[in-house]
């Protein structure tokens, strides 16, 4: 009779697979993976006390370099809060030129997220098909703001510049080079048989975990849970947004999920564009002291800036609740128990779409 | 099925034309990006906007070099976001479309300066009034401790307390802040952004 | 021995591996690295593969200033990896700490105090066409006569 060994194999901070470092323990009993732990601390830079007594123009740049691949919606978020305070409104087309850049940011981190999938399940060709077509989407953010990430394109009052004719043309035919392009690719990853047989039915999240843990993102609308927080906004509605669910709870449903928003995403910005009219996109405003708590729609689930500032604009205390934390602890607990096989560990833990910089700021 | 669907993908004329034509991916950035800012010969006047809106510390300084006065930018520390371009009121730095797109659109950043007494720790003694040159400009017999005669002071000591009256004349040179003795008064520069009307 | 030299310096300046080790980045620099990936800025067309495995490396790329627990792990994998090896800095964390560098920060720049840095490309982030020029840049002179520069570093003469 041969024994079934019982071993706890590391998966390291640097690997192949993982942009960031982060180290998962895994404990197994031959091929098959019992339970999982996942050990953070290595990117903690202090941002929360950095920004204690610094003044709005300094604080939206620490914001902003929280993580590098949702730097758009953390710069919105901290705006968006600093005017709930002040009372400050802001121009129409100010309104629309900010939902148009955060769907644009939207499109590239779905299409890093659903690159990373690929390259975990050793599809490389469908993997750097998504990685060029996301330099499309950097393109057009070039084009309407002038560098790629860390645009510092939202201050309060309005936005940082106005969109000319020309850009507005620019942007709109990438929009249908993305569309012909993102037809191809999703049929090639629903119809291959390859990648259902190492997504369909691996990782799944049970109902009363997913209630139980406060999942938020695309990782809870896989499940059947309408947790959105662009649910409120009527601008939003206006432009054409819905809620978009999917019922299987694996990882095939987020993948698939991702996609589905992405043409949401991209029929939201051409009715943006047909909606500007011209008119002011700066409105200024003064700070003045208050407290609030401010939600925003992040491409991987709910972002919380619970923000208080004295009667110079000055910052007293913050604190961020990013939406990777409850994602990582989930992924961990409940979703990468009793897998079938090792291999399966980094597929399972990329498909909740973690952003390691985002949990530890 | 599926061997078609590969081979449908090498028949694309798209795939053909580019494997067969292959080019060097280019190594410029392009015209619009906003790069490092760059000096465009105007006269700096050593007004020091550029250098107290920078959020970055110790990437902008103003130095003289045979008599001139320039920015200068620091490549290690700048993070290439255009605050100073955009605050100049002469016009001394560029980069990419930011300085064409300024003056055809009117985007200003306005400043104005705040000043804060913590009441617990002031005593009264008048060193911030009579150290404060705007003061000894508008009443040039302010007393020793502080007290004045004139309603028109931007800050005197009344009741044995330190009362701040007119905050739109203070000009941010922090001197104030320098003679107390006990650290309660505080200068915060404060920044709106602003669109011109045409 | 100068023939087998010049053999020597043709071939590594036409085929590098790399590894990258974040120490402390907000992952902007590291989605610029894997942006030179793609097929628009191929970077595989120069002969640099990116393996991520130090015990094979011979150029570590590093960004972010250094956190607090990256303190002992950097220096001890510096000293793992096989020579002849380079270390080259990307971004401006690793320079002086960027908009990080404030009373209550958690991180120890620059890089250059706990490891010997040879190349540094500023900006933040740096953008890809600028990442592979400073690279194609640096490739020529990295590893040229290396064994001539170590035996004149240790005192000896070479043949």
């Amino acid at each position: 009779m041969k024994k079934v060994v019982d071993v706890s194999i590391p998966i390291g901070p640097i690997h192949p697979c993982f942009k960031e470092p982060c180290r998962i323990k895994c404990e197994t009993s031959g091929e098959r993976v019992l339970t999982t732990e996942v050990e953070l601390g290595y990117v903690k830079k202090g941002i929360e006390k950095i920004m204690v007594g610094r003044p709005w123009q300094e604080t939206i740049f620490l914001a902003e370099r929280v993580c590098g691949i949702c730097s758009v919606v953390h710069n919105t978020a901290i705006v968006e809060a600093l005017e709930e305070i002040s009372g400050i409104t802001v121009p129409r087309r100010a309104q629309i030129l900010r939902i148009i850049l955060n769907e644009l940011d939207r499109i590239q981190s779905h299409l890093l997220a659903n690159y990373s999938y690929c390259y975990t399940i050793e599809h490389e060709t469908l993997a750097m098909y998504l990685l060029n077509l996301r330099e499309t989407s950097m393109d057009a953010i070039e084009m309407m703001t002038g560098t790629r990430i860390m645009t510092a394109y939202v201050v309060p009052g309005g936005v940082r510049e106005d969109l000319s004719d020309k850009n507005a043309a620019g942007i709109l035919e990438a929009t249908y080079t993305l569309e012909t392009e993102l037809k191809r690719f999703v049929k090639m990853f629903e119809t291959g048989p390859m990648i259902a047989l190492r997504s369909k039915g691996i990782g799944v999240l049970s109902v009363e975990d997913a209630l139980a843990s406060g999942v938020v993102g695309p990782t809870a609308r896989a499940n059947g849970l309408p947790r959105d927080a662009r649910e409120p906004d009527p601008l939003y509605h206006e432009l054409g947004w819905h809620m978009i669910l999917r019922t299987e709870s694996d990882n095939f449903a987020r993948i698939m999920l991702r996609f589905q928003e992405l043409f949401q995403s991209i029929n939201i910005i051409r009715n943006g564009l047909a909606a500007l009219e011209p008119g002011k996109i700066r409105n200024g405003g003064t700070m003045k002291a208050g407290k609030v708590k401010h939600t925003v729609e992040a491409p991987r689930g709910a972002l919380t800036y619970d923000i208080e500032i004295d009667s110079a604009g000055q910052v007293v205390s913050v604190s961020i609740q990013t939406p990777s934390i409850p994602n990582i602890e989930v992924a961990s607990h409940a979703m990468m128990k009793n897998l079938a096989s090792i291999a399966d560990v980094t597929s399972t833990f990329i498909s909740a779409d973690p952003c390691i910089a985002c949990a530890e700021r | 099925m599926t061997v078609f669907s590969y081979i449908s993908e090498f028949l694309r004329p798209s795939w053909i034309k580019t494997f067969f034509t292959v080019k060097t991916p280019p190594l410029v950035s392009p015209p619009y990006f906003r790069n490092f800012p760059t000096l465009t010969g105007k006269e700096c006047t050593h007004c020091l906007t550029c250098k107290m809106i920078c959020p970055s510390p110790g990437a902008i300084d103003v130095i003289q070099t045979a008599g001139v006065w320039n920015p200068q930018i620091i490549q290690g520390h700048c993070v290439r976001c255009g605050y100073c371009v955009e605050a100049c009121p002469e016009g001394v730095l560029t980069s990419g479309d930011l300085l064409a797109r300024k003056k055809e659109q009117g985007l200003i950043f306005t400043h104005e300066y705040i000043i804060k007494i913590d009441t617990d720790k002031c005593m009264g003694c008048g060193n911030c009034t009579t150290a404060c040159p705007v003061n000894r400009e508008i009443d040039p017999q302010i007393g020793a401790g502080g007290t004045s005669f004139s309603d028109k002071v931007l800050i005197r000591v009344e009741h044995g307390k330190n009362t701040v009256l007119h905050n739109e004349l203070c000009k941010g040179c922090k001197t104030c802040m320098e003679t107390c003795p006990n650290g309660a008064i505080h200068v915060i520069r404060n920044v709106v952004a602003l669109q011109e009307e045409k | 021995m100068t023939v087998l030299q010049k053999l020597k310096n043709a071939v590594r300046k036409r085929s590098i591996h790399v590894c990258y080790v974040n120490t402390g980045s907000c992952n902007g620099c590291d989605i610029e690295i894997l942006a030179c990936l793609a097929p628009k800025y191929d970077i595989e067309q120069y002969g640099i593969y990116v393996h991520n495995n130090p015990r094979e490396a011979d150029v570590i790329l590093v960004t972010g200033g250094m956190s607090a627990q990256w303190l002992d792990k950097l220096p001890d994998l510096w000293d793992r990896v096989p020579e002849p090896k380079a270390v080259v800095t990307i971004g401006n964390c690793p320079i002086s700490g960027c908009v990080f560098n404030r009373p209550g920060k958690l991180i120890n720049p620059p890089v250059s105090k706990y490891i010997p840095v040879t190349a540094a490309v500023p900006g933040c982030p740096p953008r890809p066409s600028e990442i592979i020029s400073a690279i194609l840049g640096a490739a020529d002179i990295l590893f040229k006569d290396y064994e001539i520069h170590q035996t004149e570093k240790k005192g000896g003469s070479h043949k």
